[in-house]
């Protein structure tokens, strides 16, 4: 069994700005959740987004639960709510 | 059917050609612009940034649903991204329908839903300072 798993990070808008980054590889345990992945990344990161309330996860380009459990290879972005429009 | 995530302007017309069709007696197009105010602030300038790779297909999945809730619908929307200044045009939502009442409910969904649910953000470069707007809060950038 892998030791780790590696994703692909995506951040955008306020989020990207806290964390510095667009995109990162980061590696996670087997099993970890898309929750698991934000706080591992909230570690690295500590100026990100503290309150996980105001944030939505996609895992692939789709709107996830926190609690999906992540891939080998899996594209992971973090969106604040978004303001598109007017 | 036409759904773009785009830096360049976009043509509300163009839009209306792409829905139109001899069945489609009625096409209402919404055009969201930029203003010059916000929350009792003037503006100067707004900058959209959007998860283009997941807004496309977002915007296909309304407009799906547009077709499923009023049959004989056909839908085009263009979100605009980068620097947009007061008076440019954010957002196009064009809905063709056979009649009129089909058109006008399907087009003002259809621009609620893309508010709430396709991942573009706008950055409000205001008097006061610059903020993300998130939903209906304004959070300092």
């Amino acid at each position: 069994m892998a030791v780790a798993i590696g994703v692909r990070v995506r951040l955008f808008a306020r989020l990207r700005e806290q964390a510095g980054f667009e995109t990162e590889a980061l590696e996670v345990a087997p099993g970890s959740t898309l929750g698991d992945v934000y706080d591992n990344l909230r570690r690295n990161h500590p100026a990100l987004e503290p309150n996980r309330d105001v944030v939505r996860g996609a895992v692939n380009q789709e709107f996830s639960d926190w609690d999906t459990v992540v891939s080998q290879g899996d594209e992971v972005a973090f969106i604040p709510p978004v303001s598109g429009g007017f | 059917m036409r759904y773009d995530v785009t830096t360049g302007p976009i043509d509300a017309r163009e839009l209306e050609a792409a829905v139109a069709h001899p069945g489609a007696g009625a096409i209402c197009t919404f055009t969201g612009i930029v203003r010059d105010n916000s929350r009792g602030q003037s503006v100067t300038h707004l900058d959209y940034e959007a998860f283009a790779e997941m807004a496309v297909p977002q915007m296909r999945h309304i407009g799906q649903e547009i077709k499923d809730r009023w049959p004989g619908a056909r839908v085009a929307m263009a979100h605009r991204t980068g620097k947009l200044e007061v008076g440019e045009v954010s957002v196009v939502v064009c809905v063709s329908a056979p009649h009129r009442e089909e058109a006008i409910a399907a087009c003002k969904w259809g621009i609620d839903t893309l508010k709430e649910s396709v991942p573009i953000w706008k950055k409000e470069h205001a008097a006061d300072g610059t903020y993300w707007i998130e939903g209906d809060a304004a959070k300092p950038a």
